[in-house]
């Protein structure tokens, strides 16, 4: 394929067309469709057969678990959290980027979302997914699991409805249902695409039953946009509150470097920012496998690298003022934790987060660095380090010293640990593969309206702007048809 | 569909001499004169006076002031996202955003000649018997918080006077080099205005209460801040229609879009708050709580008195906008729009009065210097604001995107 053409230079009037190497309504979706219908190509088996490697390691870590307990964990007494509520975090975090990019870019008219919003809200199913297994599988007596949700039970037994821990189920449940009905009602036109150009019996039936009998006509456009605007504006919220939610475990406590009232939009920033890094990622690896630099294009990129160092200093800002109330608060427990946070036993997680996170962005101040291919890539796998670390930080960081020195203890993780950690990347790849061989990747039908073709006020001109001292000849200046977004 | 387009004549977007915007400096300067004459006579009378003249006086300039800083968020981020729709506000921003200086000189010498009255941790006395005040005081000295204020008032004003110039000169030179160079600088720019504005929320609001902190507070001040500069761009906006100005040049989608903003940030702004205070009920560590319960609890006289203010605060300030503003109808109608902007500005004006006096009254209590304070700082804000807004054209007449804002429709 020929070198794409640069649309990362926004025009001061006007704007720089998203989509690249002249498409128009067919070619569109004969290059989303073609992936979808043609032989599984032999690069696929290079990321789906590790990925399933890695599910079962996942599932025999869980089966030991079962057996065993959670004695093969490195948990000791202070730190009764270990990487099962890690890992919790850092995957419902990922999930973020999706929900921002579907909901909030969709409110804020930023048209570049098209191109990547169906693979990020993938992303964001598959995450949750991999986030939920934690909470289940943490307790140690897993058959009791269910004691989680409020469930009318013989023992008249009740989840504590002050605890967090109980908001986290509604709270990520609810974003897991959400977040899979707005994915599900985007992919409808699309599968009945699919549907529709598919050859054999079986993919027509396979295909057709998930497209719910869509025929695309004006009735159909009509429902499906009020459907995807309500959905945007249910999302929204979810974006903000889940990880807020998911904050309040740690700081509802007491314990210095959890209890901290800034915890919910830093969450909340820390989620979006480990989100994109890891669209970045996938993104990166699939416009490539499937030859769609022309859809997701530099600009795409571009612009996740530029909400990647907004956020990326929003997390900065936190970790500053963290630091600073923590001194300034004059409480010399307070004091210690951040204190023992930078110089302590793990000084070395601290200084990995604060350079993956803070330092690894501000790169992309540079507009060569955003538009880097390699140092993208490098940098997003840099930056989901950093939020990994970012939750161990928190976690075992404030519980291995408390407030007695005679508990005090290091948490070292075991095989097992890394092993289940390792496992859920396992679920994450194998469910991403799947998606991306049998489910369109882009959402055609969100694309097609970005085109310029699809601008009903093509070429008109909407406004006229008699310049002043021109007395009454109007100048011709045409109004820019539609409008990109940047 | 064969109506022509829409023609926008430039030369009739200035201030027009005999409207009421053209007097506006002089009877606005005016009022704010008489009434700031009429503030520092009230205060001289008596040492209480004195003392609630330095508080009506910090929450009248804070109050301003979040309009002209919010204003300037606006502004940058305008230019740091590249955005289309706003273009034809954004000089009303530009100008509200220079009220800053001028507020700096209304906050500087009165909190300078109050800082006894305001700021406990000013009492040499107290800070000898107060361990806690000890630990602060590299951070809580008198030096280091004018050397800071100082810091910030310049920084907020070059970046005030550099965006508007800018603009103005793009207004005669149509180079669009500057809108280039606006939105290259604006991301570094919004970076140095977040760290400032957090720290002056941290000096001037929260070592009020010394003892007391809070790692949300500066966001909390942020999200204030943007809620009551929406509403007033709202309401300006509006004003300029009115008065037949900008009729033809703001649309129904322009309003919509200042709507949804003010609803969004004013979600923003109860997410914020709730989240500070739930933290710290939830927790309840006596070092944190203290600075609620003196906002929820009066005195024994009058216990139900501060928890009136906050419960109004939490419906005023969230509740009752949550649903008044969230219809799409009542942001494209005028009327409607305007009654809620003006109801953002006074909920605004209450938080800040919520966050300054208690420090002051126990029991909360009105006075008349709360009033000659606003009118006083508000007719010198408004004066400000009219005699900037007239010394040029009332939109970016030469921005390259004026046409794409002009155009602009929600879909």
């Amino acid at each position: 394929m020929a070198q794409s053409q640069d649309n990362t230079q926004e025009p001061v009037a006007g704007r720089a067309p998203l989509i690249v190497g002249g498409y128009d309504f067919r070619s569109l979706t004969e290059a989303v469709a073609v992936p979808v219908e043609r032989k599984t190509p032999i690069g696929w088996w290079f990321f789906f057969l590790p990925s399933l490697a890695m599910l079962g390691l996942f599932g025999v870590s869980i089966g030991w678990l079962f057996w065993e307990g959670t004695g093969i964990w490195g948990l000791n007494n202070p730190v009764n959290w270990g990487f099962a509520i890690v890992n919790f975090v850092f995957w419902v975090g990922i999930g973020h980027a999706g929900t921002l990019i579907s909901a909030i870019l969709f409110l804020f008219r930023q048209k570049w979302r098209t191109s990547i919003n169906r693979a990020a809200e993938a992303m964001t199913i598959f995450a949750v997914m991999c986030a939920l297994v934690f909470p289940g599988i943490h307790v140690g007596r897993v058959w009791v699991a269910y004691w989680m949700f409020p469930l009318p039970n013989q023992m008249d037994m009740w989840p504590n409805f002050r605890s967090p821990l109980i908001w986290d189920v509604f709270a990520v449940s609810i974003y897991g249902t959400v977040s899979l009905m707005f994915w599900y009602v985007g992919l409808i036109p699309d599968l009945a695409t699919i549907r529709d150009r598919a050859k054999t019996r079986i993919k027509q039936i396979a295909y057709g039953i998930f497209a719910l009998g869509w025929r695309g006509s004006h009735r159909n456009w009509l429902h499906y946009e009020r459907a995807y605007l309500m959905l945007a504006g249910l999302a929204t919220p979810l974006v903000l509150s889940v990880h807020s939610v998911v904050s309040m475990d740690f700081a509802t406590a007491q314990l210095p470097g959890w209890h901290t009232t800034i915890f919910p939009p830093y969450f909340v920033a820390g989620a979006i920012f480990s989100g994109f890094a890891m669209v970045m990622t996938l993104m990166l690896i699939c416009r490539v496998l499937f030859e769609m630099e022309d859809i997701i294009t530099m600009r795409h990129l571009e612009n996740m690298a530029k909400i990647m160092l907004l956020t990326g200093c929003m997390v900065g800002y936190a970790y500053g003022i963290e630091m600073f109330i923590a001194w300034y608060s004059g409480n010399p427990y307070e004091q210690f934790a951040f204190a023992n946070r930078a110089l302590g036993p793990y000084a070395w997680a601290y200084w990995i987060m604060v350079s993956c996170n803070v330092l690894t962005p501000q790169l992309f101040w540079f507009k060569k660095m955003r538009n880097h291919i390699g140092w993208l890539f490098i940098s997003s796998i840099l930056i989901n380090i950093g939020m990994w670390f970012e939750r161990f930080v928190i976690v075992t960081s404030s519980l291995h010293r408390d407030f007695l020195p005679a508990n005090w203890d290091y948490y070292q993780a075991t095989f097992w640990d890394f092993a289940s950690l390792i496992g859920s990347f396992g679920l994450f790849f194998t469910m991403f593969c799947l998606f991306a061989r049998f489910l369109p990747l882009v959402a055609t039908a969100e694309v097609k309206t970005v085109l310029p073709e699809a601008d009903p006020h093509q070429g008109e001109e909407l406004v006229r702007v008699v310049p002043a001292g021109a007395g009454t000849e109007p100048a011709p200046q045409a109004a820019p048809a539609g409008g990109g977004g940047s | 569909m064969a109506h022509g387009p829409r023609i926008v004549h430039l030369d009739q977007l200035v201030i027009r001499p005999g409207s009421g915007w053209a007097r506006l400096p002089l009877i606005a300067g005016a009022v704010g004169f008489v009434f700031t004459i009429v503030s520092i006579v009230l205060a001289r009378s008596s040492p209480e006076s004195t003392k609630q003249f330095f508080h009506s006086w910090l929450v009248a300039v804070v109050f301003f002031l979040c309009i002209g800083l919010g204003c300037l968020f606006f502004v940058l981020i305008h230019h740091a996202t590249k955005a289309g729709w706003g273009v034809v506000v954004r000089r009303l921003a530009e100008n509200l955003a220079c009220t800053v200086p001028v507020l700096a000189v209304l906050f500087i010498p009165v909190v300078a000649l109050g800082m006894y009255d305001l700021f406990h941790w000013t009492h040499a006395d107290a800070v000898a018997h107060d361990r806690l005040l000890q630990v602060k005081e590299p951070w809580l000295n008198e030096t280091g918080f004018w050397i800071r204020t100082v810091i910030y008032f310049v920084v907020w004003s070059g970046l005030a006077l550099y965006f508007r110039n800018a603009s103005r000169r793009q207004d005669d030179s149509g180079d669009e080099a500057l809108s280039r160079r606006m939105a290259r600088f604006s991301p570094v720019a919004v970076a140095v205005f977040a760290v400032t504005l957090t720290f002056a929320g941290f000096d001037w609001l929260m070592s009020l209460e010394p003892h007391w902190y809070s790692t949300m507070f500066g966001v909390y001040f942020f999200a204030g801040t943007v809620v009551s500069a929406f509403a007033a761009l709202t309401v300006l906006t509006l004003a300029f229609e009115r008065s037949g100005h900008f009729r033809g040049v703001v649309t129904g989608e322009h309003f919509h879009d200042l709507g949804k903003l003010l609803f969004a940030f004013t979600v923003f702004w109860a997410y914020i708050a709730f989240s500070q205070f739930f933290l710290i009920w939830y927790a309840n560590i006596p070092e944190e709580t203290n600075w609620f319960l003196s906002r929820l609890h009066g005195t024994d006289h009058n216990p139900a008195n501060w928890r009136a203010a906050t419960m109004l605060l939490a419906i005023g300030h969230f509740a009752v906008p949550f649903f008044f503003l969230m219809p799409r109808t009542i942001k494209r109608n005028r009327t409607l729009l305007l009654i809620g902007a003006l109801w953002m500005l006074a909920m605004h004006l209450w938080d800040v009065f919520w966050l300054v006096m208690p420090n002051l009254h126990r029991e909360m209590t009105f006075s008349l210097l709360d009033l000659t304070s606003l009118l006083g700082v508000g007719g010198v804000f408004l004066a400000t604001a009219g005699w900037l807004l007239s010394r040029g054209s009332l939109v970016p007449s030469r921005d390259p995107r004026l046409v794409e804002s002009l155009a602009f429709e929600n879909i």
